[in-house]
């Protein structure tokens, strides 16, 4: 789920930045410190559109820096238990599927996978049901319901299932 | 500055300029305490700006004074752009003491009291004493 926060930072600057493009400046710094970072209280940040105030700046003793206070909007984006969400195989090994939606790493267990399907090892890996009809393997579109998430501070991890109604391949890339 | 807001009225008067409001900083304090001490009381309850008239001395004082010349020179030292017309002057040190002369110093310096409230003097507002 995406979510738009109001977040605030602490932005430090060095002295040659001190002039008529500051604030330029400071958003540059400061989208390209936040985007892309996964924080384990807010989930990833995907983008600062928009900056609606900066602080006074305030002077570091002894480095001549001085830090901005600035409160801005960022749009982040979390996953959470029960959400539906599409996603592509990255890999497929005996116990499950792997898979990827954006920052967000998937796994599906075996006992999360419908019964009809069964692991084949032969040409390159991957899950295929009893009548030959779908096959599951890297690269494969899924649909799948999150059923428990981690959020460490670097990386986003869940644990999702198929084994429901509407939910399992939604596309194919061949 | 979020602590600022806390209060209100009475702030027309003495708020802090606005000039170059691009280039504008906060120099903390005079003493070293400050950072050791201002963090704890933060957490608890804040220092907060005075209210009602400012009742510091309108002079720079000759540790203020340092601080400022000091600070300045570090951040010239570091290629920030400079406030004032030079004529041929290359020492960072030398500079900043022409900007204070002149009063073009972009900083405000803020005034901690001991009971944590503080006030904000910008240097455009201060006497400075040649000496």
């Amino acid at each position: 789920m995406f979510y738009l926060l109001k977040l605030i930072k602490e932005v430090e600057l060095h002295p040659k930045f001190f002039g008529p493009n500051l604030r330029e400046t400071l958003k540059n710094k400061l989208t390209a410190e936040v985007e892309g970072t996964v924080s384990g209280k807010y989930g990833f940040v995907a983008a600062v559109p928009d900056v609606e105030k900066y602080g006074q700046g305030k002077i570091r003793e002894g480095t001549g820096f001085a830090t901005f206070d600035v409160t801005y909007f960022c749009i982040v984006m979390r996953p959470l238990k029960g959400e539906v969400m599409d996603c592509v195989v990255t890999s497929v090994n005996k116990v499950g599927f792997f898979a990827e939606a954006g920052p967000v790493q998937i796994f599906v267990s075996n006992h999360l996978i419908p019964e009809d399907f069964d692991f084949n090892a032969m040409e390159d890996s991957q899950f295929v049901t009893t009548d030959e009809s779908i096959r599951i393997r890297q690269g494969t579109e899924v649909r799948v319901r999150i059923v428990g998430t981690r959020i460490d501070a670097t990386e986003m991890f869940c644990v999702a299932t198929i084994k429901e109604d509407f939910l399992g391949v939604v596309g194919d890339p061949t | 500055m979020a602590e600022a807001e806390d209060y209100v009225g009475g702030d027309a008067e003495w708020d802090e300029p606005e000039e170059e409001a691009d280039a504008e900083e906060i120099l903390e304090g005079e003493e070293a305490t400050d950072a050791v001490e201002g963090d704890s009381a933060e957490a608890q309850q804040g220092p907060r700006e005075n209210t009602g008239p400012r009742t510091t001395t309108r002079y720079l004082t000759k540790y203020e004074k340092a601080r400022v010349l000091g600070t300045r020179a570090l951040q010239i030292s570091m290629n920030a752009p400079i406030m004032v017309e030079l004529s041929g002057e290359t020492d960072p040190l030398k500079i900043a003491e022409k900007e204070l002369r002149e009063k073009k110093i972009p900083f405000t310096i803020r005034r901690y009291l001991p009971d944590k409230s503080y006030e904000d003097w910008s240097i455009a507002d201060l006497e400075i004493q040649e000496r």
